[in-house]
Order: structure tokens, then sequence, then C-alpha cells
């Protein structure tokens, strides 16, 4: 008995996934196959294409998160104060390495304020550059405490082993 | 305005001392009731279906009172308000949107969290650092990182974890478990664990959107807040109707909805719960979601086979150990199967479904003992760095060797790459 019940619900699960499958094929206008197969130099492409839109700048910068250089840094780093893509190009520069994403970073502290700034010096402290520690000893006197929170955070994060 | 203060005057202090005392039996735990004072104030942060069935648990414990429920969906908020009242026979429940207000709750002990894996980990470490423990669902992290950081976390902060991998506490599960500590298998060499099936839960998440629907009011689904630290896209409603499992940005990955079961089971069993495999290579069928499979390798030659096919009737969330003296196989169908030379250790043992309730207890338990439950923060952790490390093997196509000291893999950078998630400003883990 068991066994029957167990096997009505692993049909009925599996008929229910291939219906949501179905559903999402016809309801999806946004894919990301062809953009994964990339190459960095096109992702580089696509990142400063001002044609390209939010979904496949997107996709682009998620991808250059692992196969992304020092190429990719400035079409990247340009994305870091538009709003809807700030954060997709940190997802990039965050494991970019080398020291060409720190400084696109540390240049960025100068130049964005708010939610922006916090998600940068997130960013900064992940990756632990230590020659932010100056720009974030800045950032703890800031009038917006979840900035001061932050670059407390990321000093902590840096000085640590 | 000036501030009123009640004071209470000497003379009405003196007759209140002087009143006759009453106190119920219930607060004297007579009558079977449990004591105000050995009661555990219950809340929860996102209680969607399973995490109803975790509270429905929590409920059949006397000890157990629900005070509050968090989550970004009114709908929810309602609908478990209504039903811990009514369990309880008043109408106590409060109802928040924002995990702070919750979190500054000084009389709840623990928080129920099952809000999806997008904000497991984030909102484990915050209760935790609010000074209450934690019963969370699983998948418990989305990154290797994120698992990283659950144990530390934990482990400084000095709360009790428990992951929502409720097998540890199986009847039938521990009965094998046993078995395997008594020596009856012989020498351990291979632990196999079904991973789930890929049609339902494919092993490769999509990084595709969903088309934008009108974004609901904020009072009935917060959005913003309903994607955390994941990455922004437009709003669907198929997401926050549970659908959100199979995409990347919300979901650690296939092989994390059984894994995070059954590689657990694997890894208690064969005594690696602070540990993980340092070698893991796919074997997947081209072009098809499955089969597929990932062989791991323990750095004591130990064998973990992480398959999705090839498995008997044993129900969903199946193990298999094998050792030089025979093997033991059980899953949620709750029967015990073995090598003919065990076949006395053959036949069904306790009904599976009561691992939740014995998962439940055992938290509570340690709620109250401050001991460390079965599925502590440490052990889901490595279990969950397992199951991200095979998940990361899988979507590179090649065999990874892994560092399970530095949580590293050797020589891979892409690897390496995938071990971590930027979040979404202004979220973090520190």
């Amino acid at each position: 008995m068991a066994r029957v019940t167990m096997l009505a619900l692993l049909a009925a699960s599996l008929c229910f996934a291939q219906g949501q499958k179905d559903l999402d094929e016809a309801n999806t206008p946004h894919r990301s196959a062809a953009i994964w197969k990339m190459s960095t130099g096109e992702l580089n492409t696509v990142v400063a294409d001002p044609e390209a839109g939010d979904f496949e700048k997107a996709k682009a910068c998620q991808r250059l998160g692992v196969v992304g250089d020092a190429s990719s840094v400035p079409g990247v780093a340009a994305l870091l104060s538009n709003r809807t893509l700030s954060h997709y190009a940190r997802t990039a520069l965050e494991t970019i390495p080398g020291p060409a994403a720190d400084t696109a970073l540390r240049e960025a502290l100068a130049r964005l304020d708010g939610d922006l700034l916090v998600g940068v010096v997130n960013s900064i402290g992940r990756r632990k550059d230590p020659l932010a520690l100056d720009a974030l000893a800045k950032l703890r006197r800031s009038d917006d405490a979840e900035i001061r929170s932050a670059a407390e955070a990321a000093i902590g994060r840096i000085r640590s082993p | 305005m000036a501030l009123t203060v009640n004071l209470h005057s000497r003379r009405k202090i003196l007759k209140t001392a002087a009143a006759p005392l009453f106190v119920s039996a219930a607060t004297l735990g007579l009558n079977g009731a449990t004591p105000p004072s050995d009661r555990i104030n219950l809340a929860g942060l996102g209680i969607g279906g399973r995490g109803e069935r975790d509270l429905n648990a929590f409920l059949s414990n006397p000890d157990v009172q629900f005070r509050a429920i968090c989550d970004v969906r009114n709908e929810r908020r309602e609908e478990i308000k209504a039903k811990a009242d009514k369990h309880h026979g008043n109408n106590d429940c409060a109802m928040y949107s924002d995990q702070y207000e919750l979190w500054a709750r000084k009389d709840i002990d623990a928080v129920l969290i099952a809000t999806g894996d997008r904000w497991h980990t984030l909102l484990s470490i915050g209760t935790a650092r609010s000074g209450k423990d934690v019963y969370c669902e699983k998948p418990c992290s989305m990154t290797i990182q994120e698992s990283r950081m659950l144990a530390d976390s934990f482990q400084r902060l000095g709360r009790v974890y428990q992951a929502g991998t409720q097998r540890r506490n199986g009847a039938n599960f521990d009965y094998a478990y046993r078995m395997l500590q008594e020596g009856k298998l012989g020498k351990v060499h291979t632990l196999h664990a079904n991973v789930g099936p890929g049609d339902r839960w494919p092993p490769r998440t999509s990084h595709d959107w969903l088309p934008e629907e009108p974004l609901p009011p904020k009072q009935l689904v917060d959005w913003d807040r309903w994607l955390g630290p994941c990455p922004w896209r437009p709003y669907n409603s198929r997401y926050v109707k549970r659908y959100w499992r199979g995409y990347y940005d919300f979901h650690g990955g296939g092989i994390l909805e059984w894994g995070s079961h059954t590689v657990d089971l694997c890894q208690w069993a064969g005594g690696f719960d602070e540990t993980a495999p340092v070698e893991y290579e796919p074997v997947e069928e081209p072009g098809l979601v499955t089969p597929y499979a990932i062989h791991c390798r323990y750095a004591d030659g130990t064998k973990l086979i992480m398959r999705d096919t090839g498995w008997g009737d044993s129900g969903a969330c199946a193990t298999r150990w094998e050792g030089d003296e025979g093997w033991v196989e059980t899953g949620d169908g709750g029967n015990i199967d073995t090598s003919d030379n065990l076949a006395a250790d053959r036949g069904p043992v306790e009904d599976s479904r009561k691992a939740t309730r014995n998962h439940v207890r055992d938290f509570l338990d340690c709620v109250k003992s401050r001991n460390q439950p079965r599925a502590n923060a440490l052990s889901a952790a490595q279990t969950h760095v397992a199951c991200h490390a095979a998940y990361i093997a899988f979507q590179l196509g090649r065999p990874l060797r892994f560092d399970p000291a530095r949580d590293e893999f050797i020589g891979d950078e892409e690897a390496n790459r995938m071990r971590s998630r930027a979040m979404r400003e202004p979220w973090r883990l520190v």
C-alpha cells in the first residue's frame, strides 16, 4: 500500500514538474543559454553595448564572475552606478582576480552613495583589499548608519586573518 | 507630552501582598500542563508549505508556545497567525513583515526558519545574533562560503541550531546507522545517496527570467524583501507561489534538494560530520538531464556516490551503505533492506513520517539542555559544502579536487570563483 501511494505521488510530482517546465518554456522571454556560451571577449562586448538590455548585461556580468579577467573590469565597473545592474557588476568584480577589480571598487567609493555605496563597501570587504582601509576609515564617520556599519564590517574583514 | 507613570503606593502594595494568593494549576505545571518557566517561546520566519509541516510538529509539543510570525507575504502571516491562535485558544500571535522587529523580541527563545534557500543562512545568523536558537529548513545555504559562515557563527555565538534534515532522527535511518556502528557491515567502503529525480529537480538550475508582472502592493508581498540578498529581477507571482526552485538565483541546485538529506545521512554514517569529500567527478549522460551521478571520494578512500537512478523500492531519499561484510539500504518507505547475510535485520521499522516530530523534539530538548542536536550547524555546513562542491563539478562538467580544511578547490580557479555569490545591497553576512 505504501509503495502504491509513493508511486502515485512520484507520478503526480513528475506530471507537475513537466507541466511547470512546459509553462516556463512558453512564458520565458529572457533566455540566458546563448550568453552562457560566450567567450570572455564576447561577454565584455555585451556589457559595454549601449543597445543591450538589462537582462543581457545582468547575465553577462554573472558569467564574468566565473570567466572574467582584467579586460572585463572597465565595462563592468561602469555599471556600478546603475541602480538595476550595480549588484550584477559587483557579482563580477568580487571574483575577478587581480588588482584591476580592487582599483575599480575603490574608485567607486568616491562617486556612489546610499545602498549602492554600501554594496561596494561590502564587496571590498569580501575581497579584503588593504589599500581601501583609509577610504573605509573615512566612511566610518558617515552620517548614514548603514554606510558606517558596512565600513566597520569591511575593515574587520580586511584586518582579520 | 508628559509621560504618565503608574506608581503603586506603599499602601496598595501592602494590600496586594496581604491578599490571598491564587496560582492556577497550569502555572504550577499540574494536571499535565507545562509551567510557563518550562515553555519554549517559538516564532516563525517565512512559513510556507514545508515550514507549516514543521510548525505542526512543533505545536504537537505541549511545551511550545508559538508567539509570532514574520513573513513578507500578508496571506501567510494571516494564515499562520490564525493557526497558532486557534491552537493556543488566544489571539496572541504577533505578525511582522520585518525580521528586525521579530529579533527585537526578548521573550522569543527559538525561531523556525523556512523562507527558501536564498534567505536561510542570513536569517539563521541574524537570529542567533539576536540571542535565539534556530531550526532551519534545508537547503541551509546557497554557497560553500555561506555554509562555512553558518558553522563558524553558531560556534562563536553558542546558539543551538538544527537543520531541517529530519531523517537523522528517522527510526529506519537510525536503525541502519546502528547496524553500521555495530560493525555488521564490516569496513564501510561505499556510501550511496539518492539525490532525487532529475526530472523533478533538474540538477542544472536556470538563469532565465520569467516575464514581468505588475508589482503587488508592498503590504501584500514585499518583493524587495522577498528577494533579499538575491539579484534583482522583474516580479512574477510564480516565484512567490513556491515556483522559485530551479532558478539559480534562488536555489542552491537540484542536488541540494535531496542531497541535503541523503548526503547528510552518508556523512553522518561514515563519521564525516566534520569534513567533506576530497574528489568530485560528474557522470552525466550527454544531452540528458537524467540520469546523472557525482562520484566522490573522502580522504580515507571511502567512496560517496550521489545518483538519481538505480534505486530499488526504498522510497524517496534512499541511502545505501556498503561494507566488506554486507550492505544496508533504506529510504522513506521505512523498510530495511540488506545483503543476504544480514537478512535478520530486514523489515519495516517505524513510519518514517514520524522523523520530523522526532527531529523537532531533539531540537526542543537541546534548547533546554544547551546541547547540540543531531543536525547541528557544523554537520549541516559540511553536508552542504559537499553538495555545493558536487554541484560546481556538475556545472563545470569536469572532475574537481577539494581541500575541506580550506574549503578550496585545488588547481581550478573557475571552481573557486563559484564558492560564493555577491549579495545584493545592503545585505552582507558579516
